[in-house]
């Protein structure tokens, strides 16, 4: 293969301009507009890409350029999740400083409402201030515990974190628009981030409806754990939506509109829908509400042996859309429970809590396991077995083998 | 007879052998010719062995994992942004086994 290799590593400007190539292919004219070929993905220092040379690599796993994920026992100790260890997940590429400009002139328009406007971010940012807690968690979170194997990304539990927002209320920017238009079902979020691209807009655009009632706990944020929003993670500008999945957290954001019908682009329509395996389509639940959840932090598989005795068992739960009620641990996978103790101060019911059970372990390996439940709903103890993996909340794949000597 | 069996026994098995090879190669000549024309793979893809470095979809040298089987699957159904080459009937079977046997074995090279 090696001599392949060597004649089949066509010039790129060859290829462009559709000259003949090293093979001996006929040249066709280059199907490649050359404004998708962006300069922010190189591989960079440490085995990150440029675009995140600033995270830290030790924190992280890449499964690629586009999707990285924070190792289970780097989510944090402190109850935010620092930026350095937050994944990425990125369904168009990061927005570049040349394309983006000057972030005070970013411009986001407002439409279903009674006075339909448009915003800089300067104009946002005298308009309200706010700061909140939410989690921003990957729809396809888990999917690595899948049998069957879901294409995209293997994320186990690292597809999440906790994020102080800095932003206005979207509400306080409804009410400036004079409020929304009667008829308006759902909030629709666009980003610009595909415009780069030159690819079309009904398959590229990440257009994401939510139901309306989200307004009022939803947030335009420029800032993202007290620093401007990075571009890797939206900047200048995104939606938050607490409680939802992360991708109607919409980055790079141009347009919110309260709709009578959903967006209609193929990231609405087709992808990030829950169906049985084997089967797809629209008419199958949108990624929108995330459920109960918690995993074990530490100590786990990752961070080695754990000397018998006192143990300190430490995690993270949270309770979706609803307040996160209580977690029980269990060291025999599943047969007996107890209660964990919450930790940390409470940001409220769209952050997640800390928790700990101190316990005492002798010699030997243990399965140990987390429950979370918001008072509604609890985990189950299975994976709701789904085309694309998405909304795992099983306890029992999130569960962890230790080894105790 | 003895050469009939010689042929049989060592030269025929060869034959195959430079066969199969063969048809890897011009695998990789074809393979590499859907991926940066007919499918335009290269407009959304960093791939170093083909010179292309599309910034759409994740670089495939990067990708964890990555194989015959995996890059099959996805191509035929699509992921995202990225069209259902099989399903949309965009490129034939064909193509689509010999575009994941190039991409398969050019990634990270």
């Amino acid at each position: 293969m090696s001599k392949n290799k060597t004649k089949l590593n066509l010039n790129r400007r060859n290829f462009l301009t559709g000259t003949a190539t090293l093979a001996g292919i006929a040249a066709t004219a280059s199907v490649v507009p050359i404004t998708i070929a962006n300069a922010n993905h190189s591989e960079g220092k440490k085995g990150l890409p440029n675009f995140i040379s600033w995270k830290d690599r030790d924190a992280l796993i890449v499964h690629s350029d586009k999707g990285i994920e924070t190792h289970r026992s780097a989510i944090g100790e402190s109850l935010v999740t620092p930026n350095r260890n937050i994944y990425i997940r990125n369904n168009m590429p990061t927005m570049t400083d040349a394309q983006i400009g000057d972030r005070k002139k970013w411009k986001v328009s407002i439409e279903g409402v009674k006075n339909p406007q448009t915003f800089t971010l300067a104009q946002l940012q005298k308009l309200g201030h706010e700061t909140m807690a939410t989690i921003l968690q990957c729809s396809g979170n888990g999917r690595g515990f899948f049998e069957h194997k879901p294409r995209g990304s293997q994320w186990k539990t690292g597809a999440a974190a906790c994020v102080l927002w800095t932003g206005v209320p979207m509400k306080t920017v409804v009410d400036a628009c004079g409020g929304i238009s009667g008829g308006a079902v759902y909030m629709t979020s666009e980003g610009v981030d595909h415009v780069p691209t030159g690819l079309d807009p009904k398959k590229a655009m990440i257009a994401r409806s939510v139901p309306k009632k989200v307004y009022k706990d939803a947030m335009l944020a420029w800032e993202m754990n007290g620093v401007p929003l990075p571009n890797a993670h939206g900047g200048p500008l995104r939606m938050v939506t607490p409680g939802y999945f992360g991708i109607n957290n919409v980055k790079h954001l141009g347009k919110v509109a309260f709709t009578a019908e959903q967006s209609s682009v193929k990231y609405m329509k087709k992808s990030y829908r829950i169906s049985p395996i084997g089967k797809k389509g629209s008419q199958y639940p949108s990624c929108w509400e995330m459920p109960v959840k918690s995993w074990i932090t530490r100590p786990t598989d990752e961070t080695g042996t754990v000397k018998a005795g006192k143990v300190q068992i430490v995690g993270v739960a949270m309770g979706g859309t609803k307040k996160i009620r209580s977690v029980k641990v269990s060291v025999d996978g599943g047969s007996s429970w107890k209660k964990a103790k919450f930790i940390g101060p409470n940001l409220g019911k769209f952050a997640w809590r800390q928790f700990v059970l101190e316990t005492t372990l002798s010699a030997g390996t243990y399965n140990i396991a987390s429950l979370a439940s918001n008072g509604a709903d609890k985990q189950p103890e299975l994976r709701m077995e789904n085309r694309r993996g998405y909304a795992h909340n099983g306890w029992k794949d999130h569960s962890v083998n230790i080894t105790v000597v | 007879m003895k050469i009939k069996k010689f042929l049989l026994i060592f030269v025929t098995p060869l034959l195959l052998n430079i066969q199969t090879s063969l048809a890897d190669d011009a695998k990789m000549i074809k393979g590499l010719e859907i991926f940066n024309e007919t499918a335009a793979c290269a407009a959304c893809h960093v791939l170093k062995a083909a010179g292309s470095e599309g910034n759409v979809g994740p670089n495939l040298d990067t990708v964890e994992g990555l194989n015959y089987d995996s890059v099959m699957d996805i191509v035929t159904h699509g992921l995202g942004v990225m069209p259902a080459f099989g399903e949309d009937e965009i490129l034939t079977k064909e193509q689509i086994e010999i575009v994941s046997f190039y991409v398969a074995n050019s990634a990270g090279k």
